[in-house]
């Protein structure tokens, strides 16, 4: 098989790994609030390997299945995921190293800035949106790192991310 | 110099990039119904494989299996599950709903609430029933504690539900005693509470009051419970006063809720104050404790019916060897004699 190819295959196969894990294991663990969001991790990993164009496609589609699942303001996570998946790509080519942890590091903060763009973009009250950016928001960061930083550790030699985009 | 292929690639990356920017502005400010079609046509095409996916885990998180043989065998699954913490809360709330399905009279579909990742998940919940089972838009949701939150809209196996967290929300509503009414809404000042506002100056409402919908309106029937007052928010003096209420259902810990399919009339009988229902626990307790009682008079009368045959066995032993002694007294001086025998050998 040809090498580019291959990759391909492996990141498909990661990505889908995570849509099942994301739709099947999340509802059993933990409370939905901190669990961590496996569709996220899929959509950051696909935006390391790919270009801006296409991550911020993807970021739309992920965002939109988000939408339609919990429509409290529909757009808003279409929005959001659009945004954080254009700039992680961008940010991911421009500055990263591929060290597992700073990639965990780098999942993290995408997901809290995808929640302040949510709870931006969809209007919540003053209280809520503080609480959620700093109690719930940053715990939700913090598991679906871990998940992530899990992840790139299992699948290391699939995931030996290029620079180039 | 970045080159001319390079410069296509961003600029092509850009292009993609502000389509979906303007696709989410689109969607984002387009009118909600429309977002909502969206969003019901997306579910019930391209992302039903992963709701059901996600339904099959939720049935297999909550054990809807265990909840049919508690159905049917409640004590003696309750007795299984006495000695452990999980199992037992489940149980608990299982029985809560099941105790709240008989008592209501109106029709109504149970659903399993399928939390999801985003932050808004609490102000809107994705059911686990559609128009499919009956569901309709503005149909009330209640948990066994209270009111949840009304459909918004339905698929044909999914809905969505906005809570009581939602800024939307509103639902006419009154004290218990009926001293009182007014309209409850999401606290504007902290997040997981209730206003009661409207509320007349002249009609001091105490704390611990319990609220309840009054029906007024035509979407939620009277007399679910809202909240319980905490106390005043604020007052406009000589015109009304605002309560702080404390919500009766946590849409956000919700795992198991019941849709009121035609709702009608007055709910309230299904929802018993607490002294009503600690006596109906008290009853259960007490059957309990009778048939414990009743076990055990069982086994003590087992336990005194083996005593007894003991005592017989051992009267019967001891009449046989009544009767074999005057053999053993024969015996004795035999081997007094057998012992003289041996002394005078030696």
């Amino acid at each position: 098989m040809i090498p580019a190819r291959a990759n391909r295959v492996q990141l498909a196969v990661v990505l889908l790994l995570l849509v099942v894990l994301h739709f099947y294991v999340r509802p059993r663990l933990w409370g939905p609030r901190v669990a961590p969001d496996f569709l996220f991790i899929a959509l950051m990993l696909f935006a390391m390997r790919n270009g801006p164009g296409a991550s911020a496609i993807a970021g739309f589609a992920v965002g939109l299945a988000a939408d339609s699942l919990s429509p409290a303001k529909f757009g808003a996570g279409a929005l959001a995921h659009t945004v954080v998946g254009y700039l992680a790509s961008w940010a991911r080519a421009v500055f990263f190293a591929d060290n597992p942890l700073i990639n965990a590091g780098f999942v993290a903060v995408g997901l809290w800035l995808r929640d302040l763009l949510v709870l931006a973009a969809s209007g919540s009250g003053d209280n809520s949106f503080l609480t959620e950016l700093a109690v719930y928001s940053p715990l939700q960061a913090i598991t679906t790192g871990l998940f992530a930083l899990l992840i790139l550790v299992v699948f290391r030699e699939w995931f030996s991310i290029r620079l180039d985009t | 110099m970045a080159s001319a292929s390079e410069r296509s690639y961003t600029r092509r990356d850009t292009v993609m990039f502000s389509v979906c920017l303007a696709l989410s502005l689109v969607a984002l400010f387009s009118p909600s119904a429309w977002g909502l079609g969206l969003a019901a046509s997306l579910r019930q095409t391209v992302l039903a494989p992963l709701v059901w996916l996600q339904v099959q885990a939720e049935e297999g998180r909550t054990s809807r299996e265990r909840l049919r043989a508690i159905t049917v065998e409640r004590d003696s699954a309750a007795y299984l599950a006495q000695g452990l913490p999980s199992l037992l809360a489940e149980n608990e709330r299982l029985r809560q709903v099941l105790g709240l399905s008989k008592r209501l009279s109106s029709p109504y579909v149970a659903a399993e609430v399928l939390h999801q990742a985003q932050a808004t998940d609490g102000r809107t919940l994705l059911l686990s029933a559609g128009s499919r089972q009956g569901v309709a838009a503005f149909d009330p949701v209640i948990a066994p504690d209270g009111l949840i939150g009304v459909v918004l809209n339905t698929a044909a196996r999914t809905s969505i539900v906005m809570t009581w967290a939602h800024p939307e929300f509103r639902v006419s509503a009154f004290t218990v005693n009926g001293n009182a009414a007014g309209v409850v809404a999401p606290s504007s000042t902290g997040e997981g509470a209730l206003e009661f506002r409207g509320v007349p100056y002249r009609d001091s409402v105490p704390v611990g009051t319990l609220v309840l919908s009054s029906g007024l309106g035509g979407v939620y029937p009277k007399g679910i419970p809202v909240g319980t007052v905490t106390g005043v928010v604020k007052e406009q003096a000589g015109w009304e006063r605002v309560y702080r209420l404390q919500p009766s259902a946590n849409p956000g810990s919700a795992a198991h809720v019941l849709i009121l399919v035609a709702p009608s009339g007055d709910v309230s009988r299904a929802f018993p104050s607490d002294s009503a229902l600690n006596a109906q626990r008290l009853d259960s307790l007490e059957r309990v404790r009778r048939a414990d009682s009743v076990a055990q008079a069982a086994q003590a009368a087992k336990a005194e019916r083996a005593e007894s045959l003991a005592a017989r066995r051992d009267t019967a032993r001891a009449r046989t060897r009544a009767a074999a002694r005057p053999d053993s007294v024969k015996a004795r001086p035999d081997s007094a004699a057998r012992r003289a025998a041996g002394d005078s050998a030696r």
